[in-house]
């Protein structure tokens, strides 16, 4: 058996529940701490690492949850992909707290969180089952929260629950629909492995993975649930959706993100987020199918849903004072990208959504460690507030610039290529309407971007700072906050300018889909 | 030999409840052990008994006319509820020692209280293994009496007021339950419990829709124990009762009792062939769906953490009794699985409840604020008893819950699927309601003080918190390995055993 | 064994005679005297029933040997016997367990009045039970009036003469009704004697004349002895009879007076006018709906009651209603219930208000809840005997009250769905409502606002030991006994009633 694969998964969750439950002063001070987070977490990722490659095998069976459905693990390409972007926005994350957290109290529970919070999404990118996935997606909300109450001020608490009782609300809808998939669950032969008793194995794959879908789809249709299976999915959308920040129920996104410490928004944005977008991949792709929803209402009101959120937060953006809560809105709004992407349902939208994951993951961190890094240095949170500053942190701001690039689509950055598939797939769909008003909504969508994001970049640069005396003491910040948001851009620009093997990375992901 | 078993572990307890006022204890930790004693002992008798598997109908006494008749017997269900029940007595017993020691009140007699506490553990077993309606409706009713005295414990106002409706309910309950004997009495076979139903096949095709009002009527009268709506009061207010009653009984015996007299009622004196399908199955699956709903709302907006539980039980047992409803045998599996995993986790999260009220006088929300930091094993405890009610997968309450949406989506009801919406929306609002309190007590906002709580506020000693952690740990075995159980469910559930 | 035929005969003398005798007996000889009689004549029921039981068949008993119409008849079966002896049991519980309160409450100068009355009862009863005639039956009715009158006067304080009175007043309406019935029966028939009219009737009713008559009679008995027994809406003078009255007189009135009468009802039914007819005459409909009524209403009246020998007594019209719903429903299920509902209500009626007497007495002598408060705990055995009650009124399993509802409702579902459903939910109502008043009081009486000693308005509230009242106590065991008998051992007594009323037609 290939128990390797729990590895990276558990050994995180481990060390994250024994830092809970240790004592506070077992740690002399904060570099005991450190060291026991770096070195676990460097471990961890190293095994994940190792996971991703492929060498520690692709699946593994575990005992049975509930009835025949097991806890089952399958390491397939979405798989790697997701799980690669987690491993490094995690590790950049992560060296940016060193220094970022020192200002911060319960510097403990909060790398306590940190780690299990990467167990988790190890746990959730692995997944190769539908309850196993639903398994860790509750878990991830849960492990994340702490993230979110960290300052534990009144309004930080607020946002919590607000973050909780949206996650559930969407976690029980994404349920009602698992809850009746169950019935069309197919059990697979696969006779090839004779390592686990053949009975098994087959009810390994009830509800598992497999590209094109693993429902008895016709059976839906047979039984006349077909309506039914349409809202149950619908559900399921909806209720994902509300990770990925989908309108209607986006609200709970743009408070909670900006009240938790830079480097967990920036994993919360860049990667939490994108659970909900896999979960959505791998209920519509792999379980239910793309056939079956097709042309149906479900995709329309879905498309409709995502141009929606994806107008909307980007005028929100556009209107929103404080940094951290202008990239929250912006988070809404990319993510509607790749929504609109996955809901067009071909190959051009969906590599380009893949893509879109994998550019906003990095580049949405770059923009909130850098937030993190200016907060930490200036004390201040206002866009406006961080006028001229750019002379004093030129590394900082030139990296922000690139990101800013990246998320508004210019080339030679990487979102334009992404940007280009996702147009491209919408214009292909041929749903009426939407296969226009897609593009021009994102055209729409980057010029808000840029009416959002540049303007700080180049006050930063060339308008005069707001008090001239306070900018002395401002300077470039600590290598450890710096580095981050450099490799960041420099990853942005990279991946735009050499996007190939990531691109056929994911084109082989979109053709199996075939 | 089993007949005499039987009688002992009902008796038992009884027996030991009367010893203990006659005994003149110098120690009240010799007293606490005698207690403690015969409880053990008669549980490890009931897992004897229970072993022996099932069991013909054993008549004791005739008590009037050819059906009448005082009979006991084990089957599937039998060993469910009576497993249940002796699992979980010891445990509370032992809880309720320093829980007692707590009660500064002096006009408790802690002698009366353990002798209506462990009677009560006869009577529940005596439900469990009665082997006709007649017999279980007596036990039904003798479990009413013996559980007023432990409502009226304190004797406090509220407490009277509390143990007086609970009478009143309970005692009108029974009275339209009653009607349904009578029915069962003139147009069945016979009273026994045979899977399956005991109608007469000329009754159901002449009477029917006479037949189904009755059944609609003996539901609702023992779904008032079961806490249905709109017969539900009764609960929150019996939550004056000290904790070790509220958590075993008013979470787990007495209310358990209740829906297990409803499933004996459909699937074995009525007969789900007869009732699947039918107007009464509609109506009272609305009724069932609209409490589960109402009873998670009323615990969202209760303050009162033990009230609050207690709206959380209404809830939960319309879970119960809407897996009854469903009507099939995966429903029944559903239903006999919350109906064990719901017992594990709310005895757990009242325990929690009664050592905030015993450790630091906490009875509210707003008054726990920032004690998981004095507290940590109690709150993470109850933290994860939360999560399971939630229904988190990894934790039993998941299970539960799959069970009955599988059993739902299966019989192809509409209704149920209304239901199981009904579940998620319920799911949504424990969240609110049971994090809340655990987000309040770990994250009391950076404002908060943590001298104003007072130093004697500490985790309690182990004789409260062994039984927390086998409960917690029961609730993470059984989540994660439930297939064991289940089985045995579905074969209870299929009739076989 | 023809010997034992006399029995009936006897008791009924022996009764009579000492009623006579006592007059000139002191308290203490008097209330020897009325043991023993009571005694005797529960001894010679025994005998007699378990004769009857052997026997199976009924047997009329021509006194002074002369034959019908001239002579007067005595008629025993199964069912009178049985009915005779527990009517003695509970008259003789009833009277031991108010003993002392007889001797505290009468005066040492009518005390011997006091066991006139009591001998003189028990002889009416028992002429009730046993009568074969219809006169002798209206001659009894009265004598039981009277002696039921001078048992509530006794106590003598103005609410008791006010209620003697009252009672008087609705009694003598009762007694004017069936009279005139009797009168109607008589003018159609010719005949007094119960058998002799029942040919006589059935004959008439074939032919289909003087059925307005019949049937008028027929309404005017039932009217007059359900005014007697206190059917709701004719039970005002009842509250204030039980409630201030000696215990027991109290117990005595309500458990035995009142049956009294419905046995003499029943008896009508099927002695004289013929089951069929009563039905196909449709007064039992109107005794259904008043039953229910009643049921309903008394309960009602209880649970606003502050005073609780008044809501015992007020339970009583609710029970009362029960029985004259099972008569109503007009099958012989229904009358096989209430005749079972007599006995239930007799033994557990005549507990409560002994039991009821004895907290009071716990209480300063206060019958106000109130000062009620936890008497239970200051007089155990009151308190254990009043739950015990109370469970059997509630209708808890075990008991006797458990029985008799199961015997409604069993009566009730085979028959037509019009009375079957209202009588389902009356008597789940009812049930309710009984739970409501008698577990209100018993929670009260084991709410200690005060455990010990208190000053209570009518006077020093005082911890009873058990001790102290042996025979009040014993009393009590033997009340309670008779209630779980009933309770648990229903079967055969369900089959000696369906006996005797088989033995009746």
């Amino acid at each position: 058996m290939n128990y390797m694969i729990l590895l990276p998964v558990v050994l995180p969750v481990i060390v994250g529940f024994a830092l809970l439950f240790l004592h506070e002063g077992v740690f002399r001070d904060r570099r005991g701490l450190l060291k026991v987070t770096g070195v676990s977490f460097a471990v961890s990722a190293a095994l994940a690492l190792y996971v991703i490659s492929g060498a520690a095998g692709d699946r593994l069976i575990l005992f049975r949850l509930v009835d025949d459905i097991p806890v089952y693990f399958a390491v397939d390409d979405l798989g790697r992909l997701f799980a690669g972007v987690v491993v490094a926005v995690f590790l950049l994350a992560g060296f940016f707290s060193f220094v970022y957290m020192s200002h911060e109290k319960n510097e403990k529970r909060y790398y306590s969180f940190y780690l299990i919070t990467f167990g988790v999404l190890m746990g959730l990118c692995f997944a190769g089952n539908l309850v196993t996935l639903y398994l860790f997606y509750e878990f991830m909300t849960l492990a994340s929260m702490p993230l979110v109450i960290h300052n534990g001020s009144k309004e930080a608490v607020m946002a919590a629950l607000k973050y909780l009782f949206y996650s559930f609300c969407g976690a029980y809808m994404a349920l009602f629909g698992i809850y009746f998939l169950y019935r069309y669950a197919i059990v697979f032969e696969n006779p090839g492995d004779a390592l686990n008793g053949t009975h098994y194995y087959e009810i390994a794959h009830m509800m598992g993975f497999v590209p094109g879908g693993s429902l008895d789809m016709a059976a839906v249709v047979e039984s006349g649930n077909a309506t039914l299976c349409l809202v149950a999915v619908f559900l399921m959308l909806v209720g994902f959706g509300v990770k990925a920040g989908c309108f209607p129920l986006q609200a709970w996104l743009p408070t909670a993100h900006p009240v938790a410490p830079a480097p967990a928004s920036a994993f919360l944005s860049g990667i939490i987020v994108k659970g909900g977008i896999l979960a959505i991949i791998r209920t519509v792709y792999y379980c239910v199918g793309v056939d079956f929803l097709r042309g149906t209402w479900v995709q329309t009101v879905w498309c409709i849903l995502a141009v929606i959120t994806l107008l909307m937060g980007s005028s929100l953006a556009f209107k929103e004072k404080i940094l951290k809560k202008r990239l929250a809105y912006s988070t809404v709004s990319n993510l509607s990208y790749i929504l609109l992407g996955l809901s067009m349902m071909n190959a051009a939208a969906f590599t380009g959504s893949l893509l879109h994951v994998v550019f906003h993951a990095l580049i949405k961190s770059g923009l909130f460690l850098f937030a993190g890094a200016l907060i930490f240095g200036t004390g201040r949170v206002k866009v406006k507030e961080f006028a001229g500053l750019g002379k004093k942190m030129p590394v900082l701001f030139w990296s922000y610039t690139i990101c800013s690039l990246g998320l508004i689509g210019i080339p030679p950055t990487s979102g334009v290529i992404s940007k280009w598939y996702l147009a491209e797939g919408c214009l292909e769909s041929g749903i009426a309407g939407l296969s226009w008003i897609g593009p021009v909504a994102l055209l729409a969508s980057a010029l808000l971007t840029a009416g959002y994001l540049l303007p700080l970049a180049v006050n930063g640069f060339l308008k005069a700072p707001l008090d001239e005396e306070a900018l002395d003491k401002y300077r470039e910040p600590a290598p450890c906050m710096l580095v981050p948001v450099v490799v960041l851009a420099a990853a942005t620009l990279l991946l735009g300018v050499f996007p190939t093997p990531l691109m056929e990375f994911v084109g082989g992901i979109a053709a199996a889909l075939k | 030999m089993i007949l005499g078993l039987m009688l002992t572990v009902i008796l038992l307890p009884f027996a030991g409840g009367g010893l203990l006022q006659l005994i003149k204890f110098k120690e009240k930790r010799s007293k606490q052990c005698f207690i403690f004693a015969y409880v053990l002992a008669n549980t490890l008798l009931t897992y004897i008994l229970l072993a022996q598997g099932p069991t013909d109908i054993i008549r004791i006494i005739n008590f009037a006319g050819a059906k009448l008749n005082f009979s006991l017997k084990i089957d599937g269900m039998g060993i469910v509820f009576g497993g249940l029940v002796a699992t979980l007595w010891p445990l509370a017993t032992l809880y309720s020692f320093p829980y007692m020691e707590h009660e500064h009140n002096g006009r408790v007699h802690e002698n009366i209280f353990y002798l209506f506490y462990t009677a009560t553990y006869g009577v529940t077993l005596g439900i469990a293994m009665s082997g006709n309606m007649l017999t279980m409706y007596c036990f039904y009713e003798l479990l009413t009496l013996v559980t007023v005295p432990l409502v009226m414990n304190t004797l406090t106002h509220e407490a009277v007021l509390a143990s007086r409706k609970y009478f009143y309910y309970s005692l009108g309950g029974a009275a339209f339950a009653f009607i349904g004997l009578i029915f069962l009495i003139v147009y069945g076979d016979s009273l026994s419990f045979i899977f399956g139903g005991v109608l007469t096949p000329d009754a159901m095709r002449d009477k029917k829709d006479l037949l189904l009002f009755i059944y609609v009527l003996a539901f609702m009268g023992f779904g008032v124990k079961a806490a249905v709506c709109p017969f539900n009061s009764w609960l929150p207010q019996a939550g004056v009762a000290p904790t070790p009653v509220t958590a075993l009984l008013h979470a787990v015996a007495v209310v358990k009792s209740g829906a297990f007299a409803i499933m004996r009622l459909t699937y074995y004196s009525f007969g789900v062939d007869f009732l699947r399908g039918t107007w009464a199955q509609y109506l009272l699956l609305c009724i069932v769906i609209f409490t589960i709903v109402y009873g998670c709302s009323m615990a969202v907006k209760e303050t009162h953490i033990k009230r609050r539980l207690a709206f959380s039980t209404i809830s939960n047992l319309s879970y119960i009794l809407f897996g009854v409803l469903i009507m099939t045998p995966l429903g029944l599996v559903g239903a006999l699985c919350h109906m064990v995993f719901h017992g594990v986790m709310k005895i757990c999260s009242f325990f929690c409840a009664g050592a905030m009220i015993t450790q630091a006088h906490a009875n509210f929300v707003h008054e726990i604020d920032g004690m998981a930091r004095r507290m940590p094993k109690i709150f993470g405890i109850y933290t994860v008893s939360a999560l399971a009610l939630m229904g988190v997968p990894g934790l039993c309450g998941f299970v539960s819950k799959w069970h009955l949406a599988k059993a739902a989506f299966q019989s192809g009801n509409p209704l149920a699927v209304v239901g199981v919406g009904g579940l998620l929306v319920s799911a949504l609002l424990t969240a609110i309601y049971m994090l809340s309190i655990v987000i309040r007590a770990y994250f009391p906002g950076d404002q908060f003080d943590y001298g104003k709580l007072h130093d004697d506020i500490h985790d309690p000693d182990w004789r409260m918190l062994l039984p927390l952690f086998l409960f917690v740990g029961a609730m993470f075995v059984i989540g994660v390995h439930s297939a064991p159980l289940v089985d045995f469910f579905t074969s209870v559930a299929g009739g076989m055993l | 064994m023809e010997f034992i035929r006399n029995f009936p005969f006897f008791s009924i003398l022996l009764s009579l005679g000492s009623g006579v005798l006592t007059s000139i007996m002191n308290r203490k000889v008097a209330r020897f005297w009325n043991t023993f009689v009571l005694l005797a004549v529960t001894v010679m029921s025994a005998v007699l029933f378990v004769y009857m039981l052997g026997v199976g068949e009924p047997y009329t008993f021509m006194m002074g040997h002369f034959p019908a119409p001239w002579g007067n008849e005595i008629r025993a079966g199964v069912l009178e016997a049985g009915m005779a002896l527990f009517f003695c049991i509970v008259m003789l519980l009833s009277m031991k367990g108010g003993e002392e309160h007889i001797d505290r409450e009468i005066e040492d100068t009518k005390a011997n009045l006091y066991y006139i009355m009591i001998n003189l009862l028990l002889s009416s009863l028992l002429a009730l039970i046993y009568t074969n005639d219809l006169f002798t039956a209206y001659v009894f009715v009265e004598i039981n009036t009277i002696s039921a009158c001078g048992l509530i006067m006794i106590r003598q304080s103005g609410r008791t003469i006010e209620a003697a009175t009252r009672y008087m007043i609705m009694s003598s309406l009762g007694s004017g009704l069936l009279l005139m019935g009797l009168c109607v029966l008589y003018d159609i028939t010719g005949h007094l004697l119960m058998s002799n009219i029942k040919q006589s009737i059935a004959y008439v009713y074939t032919q289909g004349i003087y059925n307005i008559p019949l049937v008028a009679s027929i309404g005017m008995i039932c009217v007059g002895l359900a005014i007697k027994s206190a059917l709701y809406p004719f039970h005002t003078w009842l509250p204030d009879a039980y409630g201030y009255s000696t215990v027991s007189s109290a117990a005595i009135l309500s458990s035995l007076v009142s049956k009294g009468y419905i046995f003499l009802l029943i008896k009508i039914f099927f002695r004289v006018v013929g089951f069929d007819i009563i039905v196909d005459s449709k007064i039992v409909n109107i005794l259904f709906v008043f039953g229910l009524l009643g049921m309903i209403m008394g309960s009602v009246n209880a649970i606003m009651e502050n005073d609780i020998r008044r809501m015992v007594a007020f339970s009583s019209v609710a029970q009362i209603g029960y029985i004259y719903m099972g008569l109503g429903l007009g099958t012989t299920f229904g009358i096989v219930a209430s005749i079972f509902h007599v006995l239930s209500h007799a033994s557990t009626k005549s507990l409560l208000f002994v039991a009821a007497a004895g907290l009071t007495d716990a209480s300063g002598g206060s019958k106000r809840f109130e000062d009620l408060t936890g008497s239970g705990y200051r007089n155990p055995m009151a308190g254990i005997a009043f739950t015990m009650g109370a469970c059997s009124m509630v209708g808890i399993p075990l008991f006797s009250g458990f029985i008799s509802k199961l015997l409604f409702a069993e009566a009730a579902v085979q028959n037509s769905l019009s009375k079957m459903l209202p009588t389902l939910i009356c008597l789940a109502i009812s049930t309710v409502l009984n739970a409501i008043y008698f577990m209100k009081t018993v929670i009260r009486l084991y709410t200690p606002k005060s455990r010990n000693v208190k000053k209570t308005e009518a006077g020093e509230a005082a911890i009873v030991s058990f001790r102290e009242h042996p025979l009040y106590n014993f009393t009590l065991i033997l009340m309670i006994a008779l209630n779980v008998l009933l309770g648990c051992c229903s079967q055969p007594i369900a089959d000696w009633i369906i006996s005797g009323i088989n033995m009746f037609g």
